[in-house]
């Protein structure tokens, strides 16, 4: 009896799941007109107030949703219409600053601006006359101006990001009260300013006083996403800021059924923290050459994935059409043989480097350390460096090598070939990285390794489970110079735990710079001691020099010579020396949906791909 | 005497939380960077001042602004009305909220690993142990050799590839409607059991086998014990021996296994978790940790330490039921 009884609960017991037990014969992408893309994140965003989603996916997210004033395009370094149709620098009567060709008069721009007695630069932005948010409202320059204005003013907007972006605004708030006006429109005292606006343009043409610094629209440009005031303006008030820490109803139905300018909808009721759907906007102001809507998809929903090898096998078995995450090259292999999988192998964007900490502080420094301090040891590390392999043994290939100067090759407007003297051959760069270090540390242990006062030089490199294999692959290298390194995991908060501290000898680093970053990349990896990106705390006046003319002049062609010249001083420090820049590999599916784009430093999700998929014969 | 111990054993339970919502509060602001700079570092042409008003913005928006005593205060008066405060979120959701929201997909996966984890494991521990030495306690060791050495996280990836993904047998992930759209119907049952399934199953296998081990190994030392032998020589019938005198003496380890295990039963299993993207609470303070979202994570650590505390509490009181020789501290 006992024994019938006890099966049977067993019995019960092994029901239970059997319960899920099911024979799908569902399409797992049940609608033929959405793109359905697999994200690996940890969670989808619940609420959508564009200045506060920064981090998975939200960015992107909020930049599907919202628009800025214009888009830049790194590999021409200009400015891409968006809300914004043509911008000028113009004198203090708003007259545009331009050659006969309508471009930048950068002479003309330093002649007026170069003297001590204008402490602003002004800017003409014109929008276009047709852009509409998503509930049908006309978008004009006064929502331009209510979104620097709430941004520039804490008390209204209590957000750190927005002030930092319009720091270069010359329009400024103190307690709530403004003290200083750097935004001018039609309705906002452009006349009295002196900037003569048409009636019929009243709506298109606001007036910008910003920093005299040839970066410093583009923050403004690109990274403030324009807000509808008829929406936000209502609600917000000094008790209810738009970034409040305790949203009433109002401001969270808001964050919740975001009103854009964007080229997407959200459809609020099937997005959940799991699942994100958009619908294309049929009335986007953008368009193609021919009058077509920009985007011919009409749906994407994106999917929540928490787990990496889930995520590329729902994109196999066909649970989704597009990847948008990057993928380690480790898997390109199992795509290889996969019918109707699109491979994106992108050129990447962040050169991976490796960072010596050559001036640490006091209380850090030691024997060994102070060997890093010498810039020929330095230089003999440098040689050791086999950019060729690293890119072959670590990235199978899915990479390129880097130059000395950090600053990619394909951007030759800027990039000098002068950045890169030392030889390339991989024998003759060993032979004389052994020369200089016989010359710095000549006695070795019966392993090989070099000696330093008795003791073999050894140094850690900080790095991520993840950069194991690199590390592993430079500790060889570094062997055939007789210099031992190893593996020092970084942990969660490497920042205030060992770089600002000065307690690494070397650490891995990513590192991007470009004409729209300059401005801000080079003295935080170059010049500014403490709390910055200048982990080995460098110091360099003639550098430094050089950087601060680059940041404030008004030429651009200056600029261009400026930065070209700063290149070879930073390969010369053997500070940052580069490894390599790993591809961005990504992977769609081909059945439904035809016309991936593969661009610079992006997964095959991008807009320009939006822009350009269309339906299949078979997804018809 | 036994009243003596329980209020002893509560006091001491009070006692370890008040040091753990202390530690709760300190731990995570051990090295933690000024969170205006971790956000915002300096921009190339900030001046100072206004690098300054940023910073005063941001540290007002994470609660850094006033002294760590002053926020230590304000997290105990928080904790006395039961709130676990807010979360840094985009909309700004409380941590109570939160856990809410989680917690009962948690329990779903929990309980039903524990409650199937417990039945079966006892059940072949049981059936090992008087089968000692055939091949159902040869086979039942090795499982465990195996089952040990091999990680969840790998059982689970298994059984979604080849259970979900390839048969198509389970949900090899959760659908994404399963939470937004629940209710108390049968339909919406079925749904979620259907997506249960796998990770239950991932957590089950080594469930069964850490029951089934402590059960065999319990039942064993019982056996042997000379009030078995003197059942045996009564001529008491096998099934009375068994279940009466051997596995009910063999209780006290299972039971110590079982409080362990409903310590663990809210904090979710991080892994499984995410392999079968389920919305649970282990997930949730992953996104907290990654978020560097330190309310959400000291809500969701006080949370499992108070529970953890209690089952122990509860365990140690069971205890003093099933064996009345349990006096712990008692100097006789």
């Amino acid at each position: 009896m006992v024994k019938k009884v006890m099966l049977l609960v067993l019995m019960s017991i092994l029901i239970i799941p059997l319960v899920g037990c099911q024979v799908t014969s569902r399409s797992h992408r049940p609608d033929p007109d959405t793109l359905y893309i697999g994200s690996v994140q940890t969670s989808f965003p619940s609420a959508y107030m564009p200045w506060l989603s920064r981090e998975g996916i939200a960015p992107t997210i909020a930049g599907l949703l919202y628009d800025s004033l214009f888009a830049y395009d790194e590999e021409s370094g200009t400015y891409l219409p968006s809300i914004g149709m043509e911008w000028y620098y113009v004198d203090s009567e708003g007259i545009p600053i331009v050659t006969e060709d309508g471009s930048i008069d950068y002479a003309r721009l330093e002649e007026i601006y170069g003297g001590p007695e204008h402490q602003y630069l002004a800017v003409k932005v014109i929008i276009h006359d047709n852009i509409t948010w998503s509930d049908g409202e006309p978008l004009t320059v006064e929502d331009v101006y209510f979104s620097f204005d709430i941004a520039t003013n804490n008390a209204l907007s209590n957000h750190a990001g927005a002030l930092a972006w319009t720091s270069d605004l010359r329009h400024k708030y103190t307690n709530g009260v403004l003290t200083q006006q750097g935004l001018f429109t039609y309705d906002h005292g452009a006349a009295k300013q002196g900037y003569q606006i048409a009636e019929e343009d009243r709506d298109r043409v606001i007036y910008l006083h910003v920093n005299k610094v040839l970066g410093s629209v583009t923050p403004l440009f690109t990274s403030v996403l324009i807000l509808p005031e008829h929406v936000w303006a209502p609600v917000v008030s000094f008790e209810n800021q738009l970034n409040s820490t305790s949203p009433n109803e109002e401001i969270l139905y808001r964050y919740r059924n975001p009103v854009g300018s964007g080229s997407w909808l959200l459809d609020a009721e099937n997005s959940n923290n799991q699942q994100i759907v958009l619908h294309r906007r049929p009335d986007y102001h953008l368009t193609k050459e021919d009058g077509s809507p920009l985007i011919q998809l009409d749906t994407i929903q994106f999917m929540l994935y928490q787990e990496i090898n889930v995520a590329i096998y729902a994109l196999l078995k066909g649970h989704i059409d597009v990847l948008g995450t990057t993928v380690s090259s480790n898997y390109l292999r199992l795509f290889e043989d996969e019918e109707d999988i699109f491979v994106s192998n992108a050129p990447g964007e962040f050169i991976q480097t490796l960072v010596f900490n050559l001036n640490p502080v006091s209380s850090e420094r030691n024997p060994m350390r102070d060997l890093l301090g010498n810039t020929e040891f330095r230089k003999a590390m440098a040689l050791a460096i086999d950019q060729e392999e690293l890119v072959d043994k670590v990235l199978d290939g899915a990479g390129r090598r880097e130059s000395a100067g950090l600053m990619k090759a394909s951007l030759v407007d800027f990039y000098n070939p002068l950045a890169d003297s030392l030889p390339t051959e991989s024998k003759v760069r060993l032979a004389q990285a052994n020369a200089i270090l016989d010359q710095i540390v000549p006695d070795s242990d019966s392993a090989g390794y070099r000696l330093l006062d008795g003791k073999r030089v050894s140094f850690e490199i900080l790095g991520s489970p993840g950069e194991q294999d690199l590390i592993s692959y430079l500790q060889i290298q570094f062997q055939k110079i007789g210099i031992d390194v190893q593996y020092a995991a970084k942990g969660a908060q490497p920042e205030s735990t060992y770089l600002y501290t000065s307690r690494f000898d070397m650490t891995l680093h990513g590192v991007t710079f470009s004409l729209s970053n300059v401005d801000i990349m080079y003295p935080a990896h170059f010049s500014t001691l403490g709390r910055t990106s200048n982990y080995g705390r460098l110091v360099n006046e003639e550098l430094n020099e050089a950087i601060n003319e680059m940041r404030f002049t008004l030429n651009l062609n200056t600029k261009y010579d400026l930065i070209k010249e700063i290149q070879p001083m930073i390969a010369e420090e053997y500070y940052k020396v580069p490894l390599y820049t790993s591809n961005v590999i990504s992977v769609a599916r081909t059945d439904r949906f035809e016309g991936y784009q593969v661009v610079d430093g992006s997964t095959v999700f991008n807009s320009a791909s939006l822009e350009n998929l269309r339906k299949t014969e078979r997804g018809r | 005497m036994k009243y003596t111990y329980v209020i002893k054993r509560i006091l001491y339970s009070i006692f370890v939380f008040a040091i753990v919502i202390t530690l709760n509060f300190f731990i995570p602001r051990i090295g933690v960077d000024d969170p205006a700079e971790r956000y915002y570092p300096p921009q190339g042409n900030m001046s100072e001042i206004e690098y300054e008003i940023i910073k005063q913005v941001t540290r007002q928006q994470y609660g850094f602004h006033v002294s760590t005593w002053q926020q230590y205060m304000n997290y105990l008066e928080g904790l006395s009305r039961g709130d676990l405060g807010t979360s840094f979120r985009p909309g700004s959701p409380s941590v109570s909220s939160l856990i809410l929201g989680r917690l009962p997909w948690t329990l779903v996966l929990s309980v039903s690993t524990m409650i199937i984890g417990l039945i079966i494991g006892v059940l072949f521990g049981v059936i090992a142990a008087v089968k000692r030495g055939r091949w159902q306690d040869t086979m039942l060791l090795n499982a465990s050799t195996i089952m040990i050495a091999l990680p969840s996280f790998f059982i689970a990836l298994i059984l979604s590839f080849y259970l979900g993904f390839e048969l198509e047998i389970f949900p090899a992930y959760t659908d994404p409607n399963m939470v937004t759209q629940f209710s108390w119907t049968l339909e919406s049952i079925r749904r979620v059991a259907q997506n249960a399934a796998l990770p239950v199953l991932s957590m089950v296998v080594g469930s069964v086998i850490s029951y089934a081990q402590g059960t065999r190994n319990a039942v064993i030392a019982v056996t042997n014990e000379d009030f078995v032998l003197t059942a045996r020589a009564k001529g008491l019938k096998q099934g009375t021996i068994r279940y009466k005198h051997i596995l009910r003496n063999s209780m006290l380890p299972i039971v110590t296994s079982l409080g362990m295990s409903i310590s663990g039963l809210i904090g979710g299993q991080v892994v499984i978790e995410q392999v079968f993207n389920w919305n649970g609470m282990g997930t949730l303070f992953l996104e907290a940790n990654n978020s560097n979202d330190y309310p959400l994570m000291m809500g969701i650590m006080i949370l499992l330490s108070g529970f953890t505390i209690f089952a122990i509490l509860i365990t140690d009181l069971v205890y003093v039921l099933l064996d009345p020789r349990v006096t712990v501290g008692d100097k006789r």
